[in-house]
Order: structure tokens, then sequence, then C-alpha cells
């Protein structure tokens, strides 16, 4: 192992014992679900951003069809995790497939477009659809569960899911960026036309690599209802997106690890200052100003640059 | 016959009149587009704090129409600052970083709209009431007056850009801004003024069809996406393809809605747009290779 993965070792090991810290209450560990899902959504986010250099505006829309998956699912009282989790790869699958196929043939700010505007048609049929119970969404979800008989009911359990999915699409990342796959996408994002050249075949790497983004988040998408009880159209609202790409870029974009970070930050941001005062949108919108401002390579920005001066 | 003059005809104007404000609108974020490379996100918020601060100064003074000339002022103003403040640092970084500012300059605005003036539903009274019988139909005078007031403005932007020093600075700028740098122009301070120009227009649609429409802090966030699709489709960076595409995208709109409601009218709008990206990415006048 290289001192970084065993870094992220101690990293997953302080995080199962979180439940354990004394104090802490349903709240913070359900507070902690939301941020290391947000977290791991970013991740997967960073691969298309980070590493191939496409800027995806619609992840929302995998995000919520994912959830919507699962929510059809339990409402029909079908409850098994691996059910679920299946399915939701299916939906998301065949869309993030329709997706990638044609917006991989555009480039830079039409392929931000294009995302965005498949994501609005989704969210738009969502919101005004009855089928899916409309702006109200799928409310009043049972639990779903593990295999027959044990329930995911507790804050620990649900923790724990989200704990492990995180560890498992970090290990999908990991070993992804470190392949030649991932060799090729760093290529491509510092020079398409030289990948190219070189005999690989761009577009189809490129949408390899968004529908293993998208699924990573949909199957995210398919474990916050597990958690809430409930899948709305706002999951896939186009801001929800933008959100999505400001945990990268608060977390530093093309790190894996900032992301998460990014997304855990950002989370609880949210919470934190919303339970203090209503207008938390302007102090989010002030903290991101000055990390474009002040710090743009992100919190991890800020870790490399005081080791460069402690080496120095 | 009837048909034609009761239905289709209204509904034909009303494209057209919904049209000029969606052009003045996407005029603002085309020029902002071809400056910075970027969307600018917070856009949508300057068209709708055009219509709050359009509401404050009727307030103040009840008078729409010293609002149409404070509010722009004022929006503009805002443009100067958040300009100077914000955006400026960021000439000779990544694109990415501009969409991400403006993406914190949109909440920012939004929310502190709505801690000024609150979540609900406002409306304007229109200061032109009345209508006029036309072509064998009645027209509301408001919607005549937003036409012909809108399509005056465009003319106006129009000899700004062909015939002023300043215009011609600005769409020099647009194309390329090191070489104006290098002729000795103050590109900052073009900059600056392009974007409190497009800030003020965007103030102007939206208090213009604050009347027409309902006033409340997320109405940019709903408008904002019609106009990228208009910027689009008239070709990123292409003035007089905006305006264009505005007319096109404003009228297939008001047409539609005479087949379907209006969320399948949305999607198609978006299904058009889908195609236009895949057949033709650089729009109606954008220039090949641009951005591809």
């Amino acid at each position: 192992m290289r001192p970084g993965e065993y870094r992220a070792l101690v990293v997953f090991a302080a995080l199962a014992a979180l439940p354990f810290v004394p104090g802490m209450s349903r709240y913070y560990l359900l507070l902690a679900f939301d941020a290391l899902l947000f977290g791991t959504i970013a991740m997967s986010l960073d691969l298309l951003m980070g590493y191939t250099g496409l800027v995806s505006f619609g992840h929302a829309a995998f995000y919520g069809l994912g959830a919507y998956a699962t929510a059809v699912l339990l409402e029909r009282g079908y409850t098994s995790l691996p059910l679920c989790l299946a399915f939701s790869i299916v939906v998301v699958g065949l869309y993030a497939a329709v997706v990638a196929y044609f917006a991989t043939a555009r480039r830079g700010i039409y392929f931000a477009l294009l995302t965005l505007i498949f994501a609005e048609v989704i969210y738009t049929i969502f919101r005004y659809t009855q089928t899916f119970g409309g702006s109200d969404g799928i409310q009043g979800l049972p639990d779903a569960h593990f295999w027959p008989g044990v329930p995911i009911e507790t804050a620990m359990q649900k923790y724990y899911l989200v704990l492990g999915y995180l560890v498992f699409a970090y290990v999908v990342c990991r070993v992804l960026v470190a392949s030649h796959f991932g060799r090729v996408l760093v290529a491509i994002r510092e020079n398409e036309e030289r990948a190219r050249f070189l005999g690989y075949d761009v577009q189809r790497y490129k949408m390899v690599v968004c529908v293993i983004s998208a699924l990573l988040t949909g199957l995210a998408g398919a474990i916050y209802p597990m958690r809430s009880a409930f899948a709305t159209p706002d999951l896939m609202v186009w801001t929800e997106s933008g959100e999505f790409i400001i945990s990268v870029m608060i977390g530093g974009i093309g790190t894996l690890v900032g992301p998460i970070i990014g997304g855990a930050f950002f989370t609880i941001l949210r919470d934190k200052v919303s339970s203090y005062v209503d207008w938390y949108f302007i102090v989010i919108g002030l903290v991101l100003i000055f990390i474009v401002l002040v710090m743009p390579k992100g919190l991890l920005g800020i870790r490399r640059l005081f080791r460069r001066t402690v080496e120095a | 016959m009837d048909y034609l003059v009761a239905i289709l005809l209204p509904q034909l104007l009303h494209g057209l009149v919904f049209g000029a404000a969606l052009g003045l609108l996407a005029l603002g974020l085309t020029v902002i587009f071809g400056l910075l490379g970027v969307m600018n996100f917070a856009h949508g918020e300057l068209y709708m704090l055009g219509a709050y601060a359009g509401i404050a100064t009727i307030g103040l003074t009840q008078s729409f129409w010293v609002a149409l000339i404070a509010a722009p002022l004022l929006v503009g103003a805002l443009g100067v600052v958040t300009e100077v403040t914000t955006l400026r640092p960021l000439y000779h970084r990544e694109p990415l970083y501009g969409l991400i500012l403006t993406f914190g300059l949109a909440l920012v605005f939004r929310e502190g709209a709505r801690q000024i003036w609150g979540g609900e539903i406002r409306r304007v009274m229109p200061p032109v009431t009345g209508s006029t019988d036309m072509l064998g139909m009645t027209y509301p005078n408001y919607r005549l007056f937003l036409l012909a007031i809108s399509s005056m403005l465009l003319l106006a932007i129009w000899l700004f850009f062909t015939k002023t020093r300043a215009g011609i600075l600005v769409r020099a700028a647009v194309q390329d801004a090191e070489m104006l740098d290098g002729l000795g122009v103050n590109v900052p301070r073009v900059f600056t003024f392009s974007f409190a120009g497009s800030a003020a227009l965007a103030a102007l649609a939206g208090l213009l069809l604050a009347p027409i429409f309902t006033v409340y802090p997320q109405m940019g966030v709903e408008m904002i996406l019609l106009a990228f699709i208009v910027v689009i489709l008239g070709g990123m960076g292409s003035m007089g393809g905006s305006v264009v595409a505005a007319f096109v995208i404003g009228i297939t709109q008001s047409l539609l809605t005479l087949w379907m409601n209006p969320q399948r009218v949305a999607i198609a709008i978006f299904g058009i747009m889908i195609l236009v990206l895949i057949v033709r990415p650089r729009g109606f006048f954008g220039r090949e290779g641009v951005l591809e």
C-alpha cells in the first residue's frame, strides 16, 4: 500500500467509529449520512470534471432517477435492498446511456448544456406527471431491508449503509483513475486531438466514464429514500446539479478525496447555518464566492499550500 | 377565418411581445458570454432584481415611468460593483471559475431579495390600461406598448453596437479582448461597462414583463433556462442571432400553447434545443468551430 492509501484507510476507520463517539445523537448520525452521500456524489462527478474535463450540469437527474427507482419499489412493498439497487442501475443506466451518447458528441459548454437540458426534461416530466406524485413526489415510504427480516431502520444502520457505499465508490474511482482507462481520460482532458491521433476512440471513452459517473450518482440516489422515506422532483432541479459542481470545487477538483470533503462540508454548512439563520443561502453564496476568489484549489489546496511552505 | 382572427392572431402577437422582451434578456447574456466565456447564472437574478427595484420605486413615487428609469440604473450600478469586486479578479482564470462565481452570486441575490421583499407573489399594475381594436380583434394596450418599447430598445442597441465607438469597443472585446488590450484600450473598463449594461437590460426586461407575469424571488431561475436556450439557438456570441432566436422561441412557445399544456410546451422546447445542439451546435448565426 502506498502512503495515500493508508491515509484513506485511517479516514474510513475513523468514519466507521463515528457512531460510537460519546454524545452522538440520531440527528448527527443522519446529518453524517447526508454529508457522506453528498460527498459520494461529488466524487463521482469529479471523475468527469476533474479527470476527463467534462462539466455535467445534469447529475441531479441521475440522482433523482435513482431515488425514484427505489421509491417506486418501496411504495409497492418490494423492500429488498439488492432489488432496489439493481432496479436503479437499470433505470439510471438506460437514461445515462442515452444522455452520454448524445452529450459526448459535443465538448465544453455544449456538453454542459446538453446534460442540463436532458435533466430538465426528466425534471419536467416527474414534476408535472401525476403518475409519480407530481410536485409532492412519493412520500411515506416503508423501510428497506438488507434481506428479508432485517430492516434498515436505525440511524446507525443507515449510516453504515452509506459509509459502505462510499468506500465501494471510492475504491471503484481509485482503481479506475489508476488504470490505463483513467490515464486515457486524463490524456483526453489535456489534449483531445492528440489522444485521438494516438488511436483512442475518444468518444467511447467519454461515454463509458459518463455512464460510470452517472451510475455511481444514481446508486447514491437509490440509497437516499431509505433514509428520508421520500423522493421528490426537487432532487432533480438543475440547481441541485449546481450544488454538486460546487462541492467538487470547494473540495478540490481532480482529487477524488477533495470532493468528498467538499460535499460533506457543503451539507454540514447548509445544515448548521440554516439552523441559526433563515438566510443561509446568502452565507453559502458568499462562501462560494470567497472560495473562487481566494482559494481556487479548494480545501485540499490549502493543505498543499501549507505543505509546500514547510518543505521549502 | 374566425379561428385565425380570434385565436391564432392574438397568440402570434403574444409570442412577438414575449419574444421582444426575451430578446432584451438574451442580448445581455450573449455579450457577457462573449466576454467571459461562461453563461452568467446570475443574469436571471438581475432580471428579478429589476422587477423588485421597480416595485420599490413605484412604492416611493407612485410612478411606473420613474421606475422604468430608476430600475435599470439601480441594477446597473449593482452590476458595476459586482463586476469590479468579483469578476475582475477572474479574467485570466479558467472559465469554470466564472460559472461557479455567478452561481454563488445568484444565490446571494435571490435570497437577498427574499429577505428584503418576502417570498410572496407580487403584482405590478400596468401603466397603460384598456385595449385597442385592431385587425378585427381586441388587444391589450400594455402589450402593444411593451412590443413598441422593446423593439425601440433593440433598435437603439443595434445602433449603439454599429454606430458608436463604445459599442464597437464592446464588440471588439467580445471577439478578442487580448488584441484589444494590445491596442491600448482599457479592457477592464469595457468589461465593467458591458456587465453593467447587460444588468440594466435584464432589469428592464424584468420590470417590463412584471405587469404581464408576476414577481417573486424565483422568477429569474425559471426564466434563465429559456434565455440560455435563446442564446444557444442564436449562436453563442452572436448578438443578432440572439434577437432572432428570441422571437423564434417566443412565437413558437406561444403558438404551441394552443395545442399543448405548458409542461408539454416546455418539453417540446427542450426537444428542439437538444436537436439543435446535436445537429447544428453553433445555432443560427454562430461562427463555425467556436467552442464546439
